[in-house]
């Protein structure tokens, strides 16, 4: 008799969303990559990291590759679209900071808009370490992008009843819904997200994230467990695709920002730092998530030939 | 594991109201009770037209095809001793939100129940009794394997029955509560499917207590392996206590707001 391949069927599936024009995340009804089981949905998807000041707190490996576009927020997104080809561009207000630049939030949604216009991929708008800012700004910078699609990153529990109203409610964009690598969060996150009247397939998720190393099982095994609650026991509140910001993470840990100067032994920052990016963006994919946000150019590179191979 | 199975019992024959609603063909009162406990969060609704001896051959397909227009996404449980009547609503019976069951088959003169849950390839419950009440759970089990074997024979496989150990009345019948919750138990363990009555339990009762003791015997039989019941659902405190049940069997995930959903 021939072997017949045993193959696991879920209940569940994620939702399919759409940002921008056509770029769709999730879909699928099987655990990541698992073509053998079922439908996978749709690849995930990459996005490139840019800000809307000039990176100065960057790496100097990072910033040579970007300096003469990193002025101009809409030059550094073509400039990436051009050579790169990313799914989609994530806008970063670091200047919105309070303990920066205090850009306001009228002046970040007139750069928001600019790049909107100037590029051909959907937007994902991020904010800065300031939650009540972010939401004073996101629903600007959602207001001057109404009706887009595009993704803001992110609602938390202190924020989200304000960017869950204008975000989703009010100007048609859609909500990520951010925890700390909690689970039970998580899903109230996006429980109380659904209460304010937003469509499960009008949001997306950010379970949190961190680099390989530094708590990084947690987030895996957080990203399983929504995982495998979504498709085993069908639980529409998290069946949301899961976004992960790697390079907000990555960047900043001592493996990446350590000069060669203060750890010579530690060989090349560059090749450090994109090691960082890639491991901790794979080992996020293969977790579940839908979409990685990078920054360095050969992640990207390295991170889309995974992808191709494990979907082929 | 799945979640615990509501079955919604407040379209019965019994109720004056649905009653006369039946008699008369008049959809409203029966589309009212029902979207009470659709709200609150029945699965199944039961439809229960007594033994409608005169006319439920027409009487349970009208009433199914009223339902199922309103609420397509609910499925029903077709209540009546009425072979005939049984088969008409099944037969216009969508399936779409899924199968429907019918309540009941016994070991007794309403065995021939599994054989047209099987023709119509529809769910069942199975009660495990003969002729009243089983007198203790040898006899449970007996009925029990009896209507097995009838399903075996039949085609109808094991989880297309809920099988009812019948839950029996605390108010008379006090002594007999730990029996039938180690019937569930015995039940449960070989690996069958279970539901029960949960009204029968605090039948004649105060109001104000029904609901407690409905809730806690439902709590204890969940713990011996419960699936489903036949309850009232809009009793809040029953409804809570199930989620909760099943939250501490890990049947779903833990979020702060799990009593909303």
């Amino acid at each position: 008799m021939a072997y017949k391949m045993p193959v696991q069927k879920y209940s569940g599936k994620i939702n399919e969303v759409t940002i921008g024009n056509g770029l769709k995340l999730g879909g699928e009804s099987v655990l990541p990559f698992y073509s053998f089981d079922g439908d996978i949905g749709n690849k995930p998807a990459i996005g490139m990291e840019i800000w809307d000041i000039y990176p100065e707190s960057w790496p100097k490996c990072l910033q040579e590759i970007f300096k003469d576009v990193a002025d101009d927020p809409a030059k550094w997104a073509n400039f990436c679209i051009y050579n790169y080809s990313p799914d989609f561009i994530c806008l970063k207000f670091e200047g919105a900071s309070p303990d920066g630049l205090d850009r306001s939030p009228e002046e970040c949604a007139e750069i928001a808009k600019k790049v909107a216009e100037s590029v051909s991929v959907p937007l994902v708008i991020a904010g800065c370490q300031s939650n009540e800012k972010n939401a004073k700004v996101f629903t600007k910078v959602a207001e001057a992008l109404a009706d887009k699609n595009f993704v803001f990153l992110s609602a938390v529990e202190s924020n989200y009843k304000e960017v869950g109203a204008a975000v989703g409610m009010a100007y048609g964009n859609i909500v990520a819904a951010e925890s700390s690598v909690d689970l039970n969060l998580a899903k109230q996150l996006n429980i109380l997200i659904t209460q304010l009247g937003i469509k499960p397939d009008r949001m997306v998720m950010d379970p949190g994230c961190s680099a390989v190393g530094y708590g990084f099982e947690y987030v895996v095994t957080t990203m399983d467990r929504i995982r495998l609650a979504a498709l085993q026991q069908n639980d529409t509140t998290l069946q949301v695709p899961m976004i992960l910001p790697v390079s907000f993470e990555t960047w900043k840990v001592k493996e990446s920002v350590a000069t060669e100067d203060d750890a010579p032994e530690w060989g090349s920052q560059e090749e450090r730092a994109v090691g960082m990016e890639i491991s901790t963006a794979v080992g996020v994919l293969g977790a579940g998530a839908n979409a990685v946000i990078l920054r360095h150019p050969r992640s990207v590179e390295v991170v889309r030939n995974f992808i191709n191979q494990m979907t082929e | 594991m799945a979640r615990f199975l509501t079955i919604g019992e407040r379209i019965h024959v019994i109720s004056p109201t649905i009653r006369k609603a039946l008699e008369e063909r008049n959809p409203e009162p029966i589309i009212k009770r029902a979207r009470e406990q659709v709200e609150a969060g029945a699965h199944y609704l039961d439809v229960n037209i007594g033994p409608a001896d005169r006319d439920g051959e027409e009487l349970m397909p009208w009433v199914v095809k009223v339902l199922q227009e309103e609420f397509p996404d609910t499925p029903l449980c077709l209540d009546t001793a009425n072979m005939k009547a049984l088969e008409a609503g099944i037969k216009v019976y969508d399936r779409k939100p899924g199968k429907p069951i019918i309540n009941s088959a016994d070991a007794g003169a309403r065995i021939d129940m599994i054989n047209l849950a099987a023709e119509y390839d529809a769910m069942v419950i199975g009660l495990c009794a003969k002729d009243g009440i089983p007198r203790d759970n040898d006899e449970r089990i007996m009925y029990c394997t009896e209507i097995l074997e009838r399903a075996m024979e039949a085609g109808l496989s094991q989880e297309n029955i809920l099988f009812d150990p019948l839950f029996v009345v605390i108010k008379g019948m006090q002594d007999k509560q730990q029996e039938v919750l180690e019937a569930v138990r015995q039940i449960s363990e070989m690996g069958l499917y279970t539901t029960g009555g949960l009204s029968n339990v605090s039948n004649g009762c105060p109001r104000e207590l029904r609901g407690l003791i409905e809730a806690t015997f439902c709590a204890m039989a969940i713990q011996c392996g419960l699936t489903s019941a036949i309850i009232n659902p809009l009793d809040k405190l029953v409804m809570d206590v199930i989620k909760t049940a099943d939250l501490i069997k890990e049947r779903y995930l833990y979020a702060d707001s799990y009593l909303d959903l």
